[in-house]
This record gives C-alpha cells, structure tokens and sequence, in this order.
C-alpha cells in the first residue's frame, strides 16, 4: 500500500495586500507509505529531505497492561534486557555503533506498547536496521546482566518514585485504585519483591511470546525513499519467522458506579497536591475525540479553563497539569482503558474539600453553559500545533507512526487527526462534561506531606 | 542551505573499533556506516533594525511550524543585591498583563496562535519563547512585541505570583536535583553573581511590582535584544512582519548594563553536604571550572567530557551504570556561560553505595588526565557531538534556542558550523590538554544531598574536609 501526499502548507501568496502574510492551508501530510513482509513486519517509511538523518522507531504490542501476575514491572524491566547484547553483539556493541554513528537511541515502555528508537546521521542507517533485526533474532539471555539491569531499574524506581516528591502517585497509584483489574491497576514501574523475584527464564519466555516480527511496527522518517527502505527491510528482517503471539485478552474493566477516594502520606513533599482521574470512553467511541478536546480544554497551559479557575480566580491551586491518558502519553495513543487525569499541586493554607469544590465548580460551568465556539476554536489550533510538533523530528514521527499502526493497521489518522479536531463543536464538549466528569466516575488522591515526627511514614507509590 | 561537511571521516571506524576492544569484537555480519553526505548548518538571515534589535531567520519550509524566541541581556547576574533571584519572578509575572491586554489574553491570544509562552531566566539573559503555527504567526508577534514594550506588573498578579513563587520554592526544597543546582553554584561562585540560581523567600517577599518595572525598563531594550524565529516563513515576509511588530520598541537612553565580572580562579575540594531527611539515595555532583563557548580549548573539552562521562557509552556510564548497577542515569556536561564554563558529572545513587560510587566517578575523572583516550574513543566521541548536534538542530526550538544562546554569549550564528569543525579536528593530544588542565579530580568541589549520617559515613573513609554549604 502506497499513501502518496505532500501538501504545501502554502495557499497563494500572490494577493497581499488584504490578508494575513502567513495565510496557509489547514492541514499538512508528510509522504508516508507502508508494507508488510510476509514475516507480518510492517514498515512503514515517511519522508523528510531537510537534512540527511533519519529517525526510526520499532514498536512492539506488548506494553505493562499484559505483564504476568507476580511480576509487576516485568515489561519494563525487559525493555532494559533488550539492550544488554545478543549472541552476534554482545553487550556495548549497540551503543557504540549508534552513538559512533553519531546517533542517540533510547526505549520506552508504555500501557500497549514497547518501542525501541534510534536518531542519527543518513551513514549510520544500515548498521541500526542491522541491529534491531539482530534484537529480533535472539538476545544473550544472561543472568549476570538482569542482575545488573534489575539493580539499575531498582535505581531508576527510586530516582523517579522513591526519592521524588509525590513519586508519580498521579501515574500509578491513580489509576491502582480507578481500576479493579490487574491488567489496568497494577505498578508499572514494579514492586521491588515483584522485580527481584524475575527470572532469566522469564525474560526467555516473554521474548518468545511477544518479539515477534508480526507483532511489530518499524517506521523509517527521513531524507529516505520508501523503495528503498522497504528493501534494506526484507534484506535484515525478512528471514525473522513469524511466531504465535498469545491473543490480547479482554482489559475492559467492570463499570465504576460510586467515587472512589483515598489518602496518602509524602515524607518528602513539602506542600499537599490532588491527584483526580475521570474514566474515559474507549479510543474508538464517537465519544473519544471530543474527550481529548474537553482534557486540553481543562489543562493545556495558562488559558486553560483549571489554571484560569483555581490558581488564578480562586487561588486555591499552584500548578494544574493534565489531560487524557497524561503522563504516559498523547490522548491519541493508547489502546486500552485510560484516565482524564489531574494533577494539582496545592497552597498548605487551602484543605483538599476546598480544591475539590472549587474543582467541581469549574467542571459544573462547563456542563451548565458549555464552552463558546472561540474557546473551543482556541484549544483546537493549540492542539492542532501540539500534534504538529509530535510530527517534526523524524525520531518523534517515526514513533507516533508506529503506534498508529501497531493499534489500528493503518497511519491515516496521524494525519487525519488535525483536521477532525476541528470538527468537535461546543454542544459535543458540554455533552460529554455531563455524562463522564461526574463524581461517580472518578477517583480522588489526596497526597499530604507527613508531619514532623513522622519522618520515616510513606504510603502510597513507591512502597 | 549551506552545505558544510563536518562529520570526522569514517574510514576504518569500524576497524578501530574492533582494534580496540578486542574483548567485545563487532559483530562480522555489521554493515559498515554508509557514505556520508554532508551534513548542513542553518543558513541565518541577519539584520538589525533600526531601533537595534537584532533578528535572526532560520526558513525552514514544510510542517507549518515556527518557533520563536527572545532574549535580553541580564538574567540572575544582573539581580540587585538585595533582591537575589528576581530574574525568576519577572519571568513568571512578564506575561501576566500589557498596557491593553490581562493576563488571561495573553494567555489566549497565544493559545489562539497554537502556543503558549515560556519565560526562563538564565544567569547572563532571560528568554521568552514560543511555539505556534505559521498561518498565525502574525497574531503571535504581535502578543510578544507587546509584552516586551509593555508589560505591566499589575499588583494584583505580582501578588499572587509572589505567593505561589514562595510555595513552589517550599516545594522545590524536597528536590535533590534542585538542591544540588542550587549548592553547586554557591559554593563555585561564592560572592560573584553567578551563584544566583533562584528566588529565595525573602527576596520574593520584599518584591514590589516597582522593582519589577525598574528591572524590565533596565533590561527589555531593542539594543540588547535577540529576535530568533525558525520554521515554515518566507524570510523576506518574516522579517516585513518582525519590523512591523518591533519597530516601535524603543531603547532608553540610560546606559546597558555593565560587564558581569570574571569569575573565582578555583574551588576547595571538599565535600559539601546538603542534608536531605529521608533520602534514599544520595545525588553526587563533582563540580569544576571549564572553558565556556568561544575558548580555544572549548572543543577539545567537550570531547573530553563525551569519553569521560558524557554519552551512553562513555567510560563512566559503561562502568557504574552497565558494570556495576549503581545508578539509573548518571550523567557529565559543560555548561557554558557568558564569562566561564562549569563542569558537572552527575549521579544518583542508592544510599549504601554513595561512597563506591564517589570513588569511581573520581577514578573516571582522574584516568582521563593521565591515560590517552584510545582512537576509537576520540573518533566515537567526535563523531557523537558532531552527528547527534546535527540531528538535534532540526528541531525548530532547538535551533531557535542555540541561536539565542549564542548571541547571549557574544557569538554569531557561523559559531554552528566553526564549533563542527573544531571538534572535528581535535587530536588526541589536545583531549590530554584539556583533561589536564580541567578534568583533575582534586579541582572539583564534591557536592552530596542525601541523608546526613548515610553520607558522613559514606565520604568518611575518604579524608576530605566536610563542609557546610554557605
């Protein structure tokens, strides 16, 4: 399949004198085509001849929503396994040939996916295609490296939970208690019993389930032709066999019917904050677009309707940050249940019933009169700019592409999704204010800072 | 686009490469790198206008995308004695309110452009930037045109502003990173301005929105001012509409600030503790003077510091990170300010190894001094800056953000390309040079946040003189 487009974002700049020097068309298309090996490895190739780089990004559908029982943090630890070395390249070998090639790479673990991401001069190319082929073969399924990798994601937990004022409770303790499933509610980040208790037979068996090449996305973005991409493809990954891949189980989660509310302590915070999480429609629901439309409408930047309403009009608030399926990702890129997730670091002064009535206040005006046609116009540019800047680096767009595709077969509404934002009206927003901002579809996390005396109290993340 | 090759020669990397490790052989099967093309430096139309203000267009059709940034002389620096850190608060409230326009306006004209405003202060500048789509471009200068001619500091926003400012200080107190940032420059610069990193409770306190438009008036002036805008324009068009949009700005006729003073010669080495109750891991800094952009043995340095502890596969990172599983992300860098370099090696790590660690992450350093780095160390190194530098200033804002950086630091836009080159032919020797003369352990002070018995413990056997930081 070919997807041919490249769109000059200019209209005619012929007439001056009457409009804006910057009038541009609305939407913009990268040329983007795709493929699929007869191993069921997608690829797909976007170009971009602004510089001779590329950035390339491999997605594969396993994420932490479907790590066993008993092993919380297991995807994420693997992701790290993925990086120590395989019987042709052992360990050290990919990042000095990527960083020798003057190049960076990196890997993320999320809820549905695991994506693996590489940027460097058009030269180093060959060699990265070579080595991620290389990963897919088979990895050097070694003990003495999950120990040290267990150590070294053990210290990424507690640099970012542990040693961290708030220790992300807003990512993992928030949707721990929205959901009922362990699919949707356990730690991603891992239990540290869960983390010491994995085994190299785990990372064995995880490996053969998953990594599979028809189980994976690879997107090639920049100064590349599709042809070409598409052969260098075949040449490193085609003789990579297909393998069963379990199928995804359901993750819906039983309906939430009353407000769930819980407390925790902070030895390390100083001032308290509010952790509060809406349940969203599913990705694919007439309801979804207008669900990310309303998210940046309440968080995105100082216009937004929170900001504006509790750090500045009511004063009860020193930050507001949040949105759809924040902090793990864009609201376009998820493939299971997510959270309207807010974030609110608050004044000691002020007790969380006050946030929390201040909170609804906001969401009520919302349901009760609904957004005017500018503001909705306003979040939708902001948006619309927001996604473009996903689009600009080749790593970035390497990554959004292989997400759309490893979720839903095709890349058309990375493209697509600009100009359906401006489809969503007021009355849409206002109607899904009223039917999933209520309390009985949310949870509520009060985080304090523990008293003096009390030093050594933590609950919650990180525990 | 001007076309500069500048990435160091492959021949035989791969060569050199298994030459030198011949513990770790690359694999017989790895294609070799490909031919390289040469990489491009941003092509930079330049201007000053009439009332001084310097402009500086990068076009970059494509992705309707354009990003913009600012920035005036006078940052951290430059805030009065008595008022440390004030740069922080007139970054937070030179957005809330014009002449003509509240707060909440501004937020939305912004908004309505695709952007939102970021004001940071820096020790020698302040920049304030945006991103935004290009069709609105016009709507997006003219927000910031006024916000540099006439912002206002109402009190009721310096009022609160204050307020808040003075809760997230609180806030940030219970950050490692933060604390160490923030002890790392006073015990470098100890009276000299740069040790300003950050409000403080007392400096917010006694702010007035007076102060604040004495310090704006003194600072937002054309004549010591950058325009950088990068992305998806016509240059002749963009700099029509920046004329339109800034020409009005005056410069006062009060002089420009004066020159920041040089810098202390030196540091103690000792350990600097910054207790932190609760701490379960201690964040270890060793902090030196390096040379700042524009030195002769900039270049150099910064190769240095890539083998030593700058990249992923650096001697450092490979040793307590893929060795020994001490720390998640340590991590080196120079920073350059306008009248010094500062040298940072960084790492968090578990309490109980606070101690081993310190004691590699000075090895590491020390080794540097006085062993050569191997040819493929030098020319991965090379080749890393020189590449990933390149593949980063695609970025619209990225580009947009060196390029302010530059003329803050009294560079001009050709520094890109020069600062390629240089690496490009440093020699092994010249790494020796600057590892010499800037890497010595013993040059660094040690900074260590974390619980307070877990460090004395830790750095005990090490007989360095402890100290409190001032």
């Amino acid at each position: 399949m070919t997807y041919p487009a490249c769109i000059r974002p200019w209209l005619s700049l012929l007439i001056v004198a009457l409009v804006p020097a910057f009038a541009g068309a609305q939407q913009w298309k990268a040329p983007t085509s795709m493929k699929k090996l007869s191993n069921g490895l997608t690829v797909v190739v976007s170009e971009d001849h602004s510089a001779p780089t590329f950035g390339l990004c491999i997605s594969y559908g396993i994420g932490f929503r479907l790590e066993p029982e008993g092993r919380t943090g297991f995807a994420h630890l693997f992701e790290h396994m993925m990086f120590e070395g395989t019987p042709n390249a052992p360990k050290g070998v990919l990042d000095r040939v990527i960083e020798g090639g003057g190049g960076n790479n990196n890997g993320d673990t999320r809820y549905d996916h695991t994506e693996y991401i590489e940027t460097a001069p058009l030269s180093a190319l060959d060699p990265v295609l070579w080595l991620e082929a290389d990963r897919l073969k088979t990895l050097d399924f070694s003990v003495k490296n999950l120990e040290n990798q267990r150590k070294v994601v053990e210290e990424e937990v507690r640099v970012n939970v542990m040693n961290r004022p708030y220790g992300l409770f807003f990512g993992i303790d928030l949707p721990g208690k929205a959901y009922d499933t362990y699919p949707n509610a356990h730690n991603f980040y891992g239990d540290f019993r869960d983390l010491d208790a994995a085994r190299i037979e785990d990372v064995q068996k995880f490996y053969e389930q998953y990594y599979a090449p028809n189980n994976a996305v690879l997107a090639v973005v920049g100064d590349v032709q599709p042809d070409e991409i598409f052969a260098k493809a075949e040449k490193y990954f085609a003789a990579i066999p297909a393998r069963t891949v379990p199928p995804r189980p359901k993750v819906d989660e039983p309906a939430q019917t009353a407000e769930r509310r819980a407390s925790e302590t902070d030895k390390l915070a100083k001032v308290p904050a509010l952790a509060v999480g809406y349940r969203m429609p599913p990705r694919h629901s007439p309801d979804a677009l207008t669900g990310a439309v309303t998210g940046e409408l309440l968080h995105n930047g100082q216009a937004s309707r929170l900001y504006q309403a509790l750090v500045k009009d009511k004063q009860v608030a020193l930050s507001v940050d949040g949105g759809v399926n924040w902090p793990l990702g864009t609201p376009f890129e998820f493939n299971g249940p997510t959270l309207m997730t807010s974030f609110i670091v608050y004044p000691p002064k002020v007790t969380e019933e006050q946030l929390l009535a201040a909170l609804d206040a906001s969401i009520r005006d919302l349901i009760d009169k609904g957004p005017s046609q500018q503001d909705v116009d306003r979040v939708v540019t902001k948006m619309r700019s927001d996604w473009y800047a996903n689009l600009e680096n080749p790593i970035d767009r390497a990554s959004v592409l292989s997400h759309a595709v490893l979720f839903d077969g095709t890349f058309d509404a990375v493209y697509q999704i600009p100009e359906d934002l401006t489809k969503v009206t007021p009355a849409q927003v206002r109607a899904f204010a009223g039917k999933y901002l209520v309390p009985t579809n949310r949870t509520v996390i009060n985080r304090v800072p523990s008293k003096e005396g009390d030093a050594g109290k933590q609950t919650g993340a990180g525990q | 686009m001007k076309k500069t090759a500048m990435i160091p020669p492959l021949v035989a990397l791969l060569a050199s490469l298994a030459l030198a490790q011949k513990e770790v052989p690359l694999p017989k099967d790895l294609p070799a790198y490909g031919a390289e093309k040469p990489l491009q430096t941003p092509a930079v139309k330049s201007a000053t206008l009439d009332n001084g203000l310097t402009v500086w267009l990068v076009s970059k059709p494509g992705l309707p995308k354009v990003a913009v940034s600012i920035a005036v002389r006078g940052g951290f620096a430059a805030d009065p004695a008595d008022r440390p850190g004030i740069s922080e608060l007139l970054a937070k409230t030179i957005d809330q309110g014009t002449r003509t326009r509240t707060a909440k306006q501004i937020a939305q004209d912004l908004q309505a452009a695709g952007g939102d405003l970021s004001a940071s202060p820096n020790k020698d500048s302040m920049e304030i930037s945006t991103s935004i789509l290009s069709p609105k471009a016009d709507t997006a200068l003219g927000v910031l045109a006024d916000i540099v001619q006439n912002a206002s500091f109402p009190e009721s926003e310096v009022s609160l502003a204050k307020t808040n400012l003075a809760d997230s200080l609180e806030q940030r107190e219970a950050e490692p990173q933060f604390l160490a940032s923030r002890a790392r420059d006073k015990i470098l610069f100890k009276d000299h301005p740069y040790h300003v990193t950050a409000a403080t409770k007392e400096s917010v306190a006694a702010a007035t929105p007076a102060d604040l438009r004495d310090i704006f008036t003194q600072r937002f002036r054309p004549d010591q001012a950058v325009l950088v805008a990068v992305g998806d324009f016509e240059n002749e068009k963009m700099m029509d509409a920046v004329k339109k949009a800034f020409g009005s700005w005056k410069a006062p006729s009060k002089p420009a600030l004066g020159p920041t003073p040089n810098p202390p010669a030196g540091v103690e080495h000792a350990v600097y503790i910054v207790p932190r109750p609760g701490s379960v891991q201690t964040t270890i800094e060793l902090a030196a003077f390096g040379p700042k952009r524009g030195d002769p043995d900039f270049e150099s340095a910064e190769v240095a510091n890539a083998v030593c502890g700058g990249t992923f596969s650096s001697r450092l990172v490979s040793n307590i990170r893929e060795d020994k599983g001490y720390t998640y992300s340590p991590y080196a860098f120079i920073r350059s300010l306008r009248v010094t370099g500062v040298l940072v090696t960084h790492a968090d790590v578990r309490n109980e190894v606070t101690g081993a660690s310190f004691n590699e992450m000075q090895y590491e350093l020390n080794r540097l001094t006085t062993t050569s780095p191997t040819d493929e160390e030098l020319l991965k190194a090379q080749r890393y800056l020189v590449g990933s530098e390149a593949v980063r200033l695609q970025d619209r804002a990225s580009l947009a953000g060196l390029l302010t950086t530059l003329w803050v630091s009294g560079l001009q836009p050709e520094e890109i390309g020069r600062h390629g080159q240089k690496i490009t032919s440093t020699t092994i020797a010249d790494v020796n040079a600057a590892a010499r003369k800037y890497f010595p352990a013993h040059q660094a002070a040690i900074i260590a946040v974390g619980e307070d018995k877990v460090v004395r413990e830790e750095f005990a056997p090490f007989g360095l003189p402890v100290r409190t930081v001032p």
